[in-house]
């Protein structure tokens, strides 16, 4: 379906607490995305790709405009879109199977066996069968990061929002977990709209790369990754390095761009 | 010495156990030293083994025991009352801001009122039974928890409520299965220490018309200049109290283990 999620005409402007000053976040603009596709957002910090992907999570309400889901227009958060954000959202007083299992727990549309059957493949899937019953502040930052990606896939979202999901990892552990993502998304083909600030993390796991300007953010480049390095080289590490580079190096100078423009303004 | 002062570091319990015995041991031989050496008059600085023995007089020579079963009851149901209140209404409190707004200026005043010039209100309106006593406790208690308890609410991270929402729960649910788990342990420290609070306004309940509760012992035995035991009665307190804190505790840390790293 080639326009599963559709941002249309959405616009954004934050307000002062006192309401004297307005700062225009984003300003109207459209997106449409596949099904089944990696959109990752780039863009300088503070431009807005987080407000927008919190508005189509349904936890941020936009000033016009709809997001449409499968042709239904969306009004608040719910289970079809299921969010992993950057600061550890697993809960501290559930073992790392509980924590999974609870993504399970609103579902009317399977089983008790169902849920228990989800909660084992997913934690399995993202290496945790051993912690089980581990606590989730006895595990690292890495591990409970993969329990918030396990729980949100337990819960059967259409479409998965990831907000610097990686962003408080080292480089190790970030790179390992892009890895195992590239392998989830392999495997449940999940609608995924990603925000980084990894120019290379973004190339390594999108099927597209959206790169916003500075505050208000409008799109000022759409990139057809796949075109480019196919998903399998990229996974198997044998993507064409000249094209990998050259890619790197156009996005990091319009991010560059944006940035001196964002100074100006400032 | 050096692993003793180790900057922000734990002990280990024995060490911690053995240094408060002797915390405690000591403070015992100031006081017995200064009782004893005479500067100050016994009526007015008994030695330690002067108040234990009308420690032992109070429980053999009247019923001292009812009057600790009494305070306790009293300080119990004024408390259970202000939790079953102070919880709910803290809670609505921080998660709807105009329960928050309806609220908190008339409990912040009410909490900034000294208890004890109250207790001349709630005799006229309460009498002078249990009720007045009940007040004045509950009073205590009531209007610091429930601003304690909206606080608590309001510390459980974002993240924790909005997963809730994206994963399909209510905000009823968001409630009983996130919020007030994510609150417990804050929850449970601050009962721990409005609890506190509850004993020390004791004396003050219990010295209006009072004819029972260790407060009234302790009042009545003043008028005798009976310091030992009127020291006594004040160290029931104080046993009493570090009993419940440390139940209070002990409760804490076998029900939210998952807390220690």
């Amino acid at each position: 379906m080639q326009d599963f999620l559709q941002f249309k005409d959405i616009s954004k402007t934050f307000w002062s607490d006192d309401g004297k000053v307005e700062t225009p976040v984003i300003t109207p603009m459209s997106l449409s995305i596949a099904e089944g596709e990696i959109v990752m957002f780039l863009g300088p910090s503070g431009c807005g790709k987080t407000t927008l992907m919190r508005i189509a999570g349904g936890l941020e309400t936009q000033d016009t405009g709809q997001v449409i889901l499968a042709g239904e227009a969306l009004h608040g958060p719910d289970r079809r879109r299921g969010m992993v954000f950057q600061s550890y959202s697993s809960f501290p007083w559930l073992t790392v199977r509980n924590n999974i299992k609870f993504g399970t727990r609103y579902r009317k549309d399977i089983s008790a066996a169902e849920k228990d059957e989800i909660t084992d493949r997913y934690m399995t899937m993202v290496g945790l069968a051993r912690y089980a019953d581990f606590y989730t502040n006895r595990i690292s930052g890495g591990m409970r990061q993969r329990v918030a990606i396990a729980r949100t896939l337990a819960s059967s979202p259409d479409v998965l929002l990831m907000d610097e999901p990686f962003g408080a990892l080292d480089a190790q552990t970030r790179e390992y977990l892009q890895f195992q993502l590239m392998d989830i998304n392999r495997r449940e083909k999940k609608t995924t709209i990603f925000v980084t600030h990894d120019v290379e993390e973004a190339i390594l796991l999108a099927s597209r790369i959206v790169i916003f300007s500075s505050r208000p953010a409008r799109i000022v480049e759409e990139i057809d990754v796949n075109a480019l390095l196919s998903p399998q080289d990229r996974r198997d590490g044998n993507a064409d390095t000249q094209v990998f580079f050259d890619l790197r190096a156009d996005i990091l100078k319009i991010i560059r761009e944006e940035y001196s423009h964002m100074l100006e303004e400032t | 010495m050096r692993t003793l002062f180790a900057f922000r570091k734990r002990l280990p319990r024995r060490t911690e156990i053995t240094l408060g015995v002797i915390g405690f041991a000591l403070f015992l031989a100031a006081w017995q030293v200064t009782a004893m050496s005479g500067a100050i008059r016994p009526e007015f600085l008994p030695t330690p083994g002067a108040v234990a023995q009308a420690f032992v007089l109070l429980f053999t020579e009247r019923d001292f025991a009812g009057d600790i079963a009494i305070s306790v009851g009293r300080v119990w149901f004024a408390f259970f009352l202000s939790v079953i209140i102070a919880v709910p209404l803290g809670l609505y409190m921080s998660t709807y801001r105009a329960v928050g707004a309806f609220f908190e200026p008339f409990i912040d005043f009410i909490r900034y009122l000294p208890v004890p010039a109250l207790v001349p209100l709630l005799v006229i309106w309460f009498g002078v039974g249990e009720a007045s006593k009940i007040a004045v406790l509950w009073m205590g208690t009531f209007f610091q928890l429930v601003l304690l308890i909206a606080e608590d609410n309001k510390r459980v991270p974002s993240e924790y409520i909005e997963s809730g929402h994206t994963l399909g729960a209510t905000n009823g649910q968001i409630m009983r299965h996130i919020i007030i788990p994510a609150a417990l342990p804050n929850m449970v420290d601050n009962l721990r220490i409005t609890m506190g609070w509850c004993w020390t306004y004791l004396i003050v309940a219990e010295i209006v018309a009072a004819n029972s509760g260790i407060g009234h012992v302790i009042w009545s035995l003043r008028r005798f200049v009976k310091t030992p035991e009127v020291m006594a009665g004040i160290i029931t307190i104080g046993i009493i109290g570090l009993l419940t804190d440390q139940a209070f505790r002990f409760a804490h840390a076998r029900l939210f283990g998952y807390l220690r790293r």
